[in-house]
């Protein structure tokens, strides 16, 4: 939805008045109100932000097992019943590719962490598991009307009291998405990877994750993501939330993730898994 | 290099493993252990050929000797580079030429290669992999590394 640009003179008079009258902490914050234009604007942004929860000192590693807990059983549509009764769990994941997962599943992944900057009117999210950064606008936009698609969509967001609410659209068709949880009998006996349970699938062109992010205490972050979908699930389903672990030491600080030498090739076809074959895996 | 197994300790330890990857499974998800045998773990000797440090996965290519004179050459997959680093290991570590042990879950369908578990350098260096570790772990570093490999040794 596109804003008229007397709507936008009206939002950002009314935020900069906000700002020179030092009511804004309590009645709305910073990203709420225009982008900041002058040096002053800035720094009371600044000192906004330093009120906020503190997501950004250290980063933050994955205590939830990677799959996701459908346990709660979503109101299914018929074809994504189908879907799930038709499902075969390959050899292997669908990401033994290089390529980066997608939100929502990129964020599950354990063992590297995800670190958060900001600057007025956007927070940043590393997210290493793929090498790939969240830009989430918290300058008060509306989503666009026909988001191009993209693997971490796009996302806005705001405060509610102490809670980060994030709402993201336009996500590419190909993300790497969980859609339910594998009964026991259907596992492959012996099949200990945390991932073998998880039913991924395709997700609809109008996903929209609406994620609510929250310190439970200073070293342990919440995020709890509801996932609208109206090809797979007749109502939201709010998923279990997941939690990380703020970690300050050296071995917990952001790496690169280039992702250059897989040689992992699943089979499309027959799904199976062949391993250390790296022309054939790269060629794809 | 003392390989004889222990049979208590190993038993133990392979339960541990199983509890962990089945109650702590955050991590090595970029592939699956379908391909592997988590249950058993069999320790494999030989000349390193080739040391990939690489995303997604380190690969180990080692050239190990059977009694009966063949050479037999093992294809061995580690977490990323990412998260070994945060476990100590280096890149510099291990070159072709070294001899090294490695505790492996080997493949499924008996051919030569392996999921590392443990790899026990000539110079004394052990270095864990993190796969199948709580995210607790992960964050906080490996804890006590084992001394010498658990595996049952590769004949």
């Amino acid at each position: 939805m596109s804003k008229t640009p007397a709507s936008r003179l009206k939002k950002f008079v009314s935020g900069a008045l906000l700002v020179s009258v030092g009511a804004i902490a309590q009645v709305g914050r910073a990203q709420e109100t225009a982008v900041p234009r002058t040096a002053a604007q800035q720094a009371r942004a600044w000192q906004e932000i330093a009120q906020e929860p503190d997501l950004w000192q250290g980063t933050w590693q994955s205590i939830s097992p990677i799959a996701d807990d459908f346990s709660k059983s979503p109101d299914y549509t018929p074809s994504a019943l189908a879907y799930i009764k038709a499902y075969k769990p390959a050899e292997d994941s669908p990401f033994t590719n290089c390529k980066p997962l997608g939100l929502p599943f990129v964020q599950n992944i354990g063992g590297m962490p995800m670190k958060f900057f900001q600057s007025p009117g956007m927070i940043a999210i590393y997210v290493e598991s793929s090498g790939v950064t969240r830009f989430i606008h918290t300058d008060g936009r509306q989503h666009s009307a026909q988001p191009n698609p993209s693997y971490l969509g796009e996302s806005i967001g705001h405060w509610e009291g102490d809670t980060l609410v994030v709402d993201t659209t336009g996500l590419a068709p190909d993300t790497v998405f969980q859609l339910g949880t594998l009964s026991k009998g259907a596992l492959k006996e012996g099949d200990h990877s945390p991932i073998a349970s998880v039913i991924f699938g395709p997700h609809g062109p109008n996903l929209r994750l609406v994620e609510r992010m929250r310190l439970v205490d200073f070293n342990t972050l919440e995020i709890q993501t509801t996932l609208h979908d109206d090809t797979l699930f007749k109502t939201p389903y709010a998923l279990a939330p997941r939690r990380f672990l703020r970690g300050i030491e050296r071995r917990n600080e952001p790496q690169e993730w280039a992702c250059t030498d897989n040689r992992d090739y699943l089979d499309p076809t027959t799904g199976k898994l062949e391993v250390n074959v790296k022309d054939k895996a790269q060629n794809r | 290099m003392n390989q004889q197994r222990r049979p208590k300790l190993s038993a133990l330890k392979l339960a541990l493993v199983a509890l962990a990857t089945l109650s702590g499974p955050v991590a090595d998800a970029h592939h699956s252990f379908a391909k592997f045998d988590m249950a058993k773990l069999t320790a494999v000797s030989g000349t390193v050929r080739e040391f990939t440090w690489a995303n997604p996965h380190t690969w180990l290519i080692i050239m190990v000797k059977k009694p009966n004179g063949t050479t037999e050459q093992w294809s061995l997959v580690a977490s990323s580079p990412n998260m070994l680093s945060r476990w100590g290991w280096n890149a510099a570590d291990i070159k072709p030429g070294d001899k090294v042990t490695v505790d492996v879950h080997p493949g499924r369908d008996g051919t030569a290669i392996g999921s590392m578990q443990t790899v026990f350098l000539a110079n004394g260096k052990v270095l864990a992999d993190p796969a199948g570790s709580t995210g607790q772990a992960l964050a906080s570093g490996p804890g006590k590394l084992p001394a010498k490999p658990q595996g049952q040794p590769y004949k």
